[in-house]
C-alpha cells in the first residue's frame, strides 16, 4: 500500500485500485468528470463525494499494462488541465461570444436593401428624410409615357442631331 | 451480486437507467435508493463471466452517459 499526500490532492493504492481524493472546491466536479471520462478505455473509473471531497477510484482493466500509480498520476494532471481549461473558458467568455458572433455574423453575407432600409436608425432620427425627391430616380420623376416617346424628341428641339458615323 | 452505490449529486438518474437497459441482457438489477446515493445491485446472468469487470464496465458506462448529459456552461438555464 502507498500512499501520497500534497496539497489537495490524496491518493493510495491498495489492490490493484488507485483512490484519490480531491477537494471539490478546487477541482470542480466536472472537470474531475472530464478527467475521468479520458480514462474510461483504459480503466474502471468510479466516483463518490464525502465530505467536500469527491473520492474517485481508478482500476485499470483487465490486460491493461500501464501501472495502476501511472493511470492515477495521468488522472490527477488531466483533472489538473481541465479545471485550468474551465478557468481559461470563463476568464474569456465575453471575448469568445463576441468572435463567434462576428463570425457568425459574417457568415450570412452582407445585408440585403431590406435589411437596411428595416434597420433602425437610432439617434439619426429624421436624416434620410427626402422633402426635395432628391432621391427619387429619373424614371420615376419623369417616366416615359406609356405611347413610347423616343429619346431625341425627349431631349428638346435644342438638342443637336447625332452625328452620322464617319467611313 | 455486485452493488454499485451512485451519489445523487454526482451522477444522472437518467445516465443510470439508460445503463441498465444496456445491460439488461448481460445481468439482473436490483435498484434501491438510500438518502444521498442510488444504489444499483447486478448479477451476471450469463456462466463464467466475470462481474467485478461487468460491474467496472457498467459504473464506466453510468459515468460517460452522465458527462454526455450534462449541459456546457454557456446552455446552462
Amino acid at each position: 500500500m502507498a500512499m501520497s499526500q500534497e496539497s489537495q490532492v490524496k491518493a493510495e493504492s491498495a489492490d490493484g485500485v488507485i483512490r484519490l481524493s480531491f477537494e471539490e472546491s478546487i477541482y470542480p466536479k466536472d472537470a474531475v468528470f472530464g478527467a475521468a471520462y479520458v480514462l474510461l478505455d483504459r480503466a474502471f473509473v468510479h466516483i463518490d463525494r464525502n465530505d467536500g471531497r469527491l473520492q474517485i477510484s481508478v482500476r485499470p482493466k483487465p490486460g491493461v499494462t500501464i501501472a495502476a500509480d501511472a493511470i492515477a498520476g495521468e488522472f490527477e494532471n488531466e483533472a489538473l488541465a481541465q479545471t485550468w481549461r474551465r478557468e481559461i473558458i470563463h476568464e474569456n467568455r465575453a471575448m469568445l461570444e463576441s468572435i463567434t458572433s462576428r463570425a457568425l455574423g459574417g457568415a450570412a453575407g452582407p445585408p440585403g436593401l431590406d435589411d437596411l432600409l428595416d434597420a433602425s436608425l437610432g439617434d439619426l432620427g429624421d436624416a434620410f428624410d427626402d422633402p426635395l425627391g432628391i432621391a427619387v430616380s429619373w424614371e420615376e420623376k419623369y417616366g416615359k409615357k406609356a405611347d413610347g416617346d423616343k429619346p431625341a424628341e425627349a431631349a428638346g428641339p435644342d438638342a443637336k442631331p447625332a452625328e452620322e458615323p464617319k467611313p | 451480486m455486485t452493488q454499485l452505490r451512485f451519489h445523487k449529486g454526482l451522477y444522472n438518474p437518467d445516465a443510470i437507467a439508460a445503463a441498465v437497459a444496456a445491460f439488461e441482457p448481460f445481468a439482473t438489477f436490483e435498484r434501491s435508493e438510500e438518502p444521498e446515493h442510488l444504489v444499483v445491485s447486478l448479477a451476471c446472468t450469463q456462466p463464467g463471466e466475470d462481474e467485478a469487470s461487468l460491474a467496472g464496465e457498467f459504473s464506466n458506462y453510468v459515468l460517460g452517459a452522465t458527462v454526455d448529459r450534462v449541459k456546457p456552461e454557456g446552455q446552462k438555464s
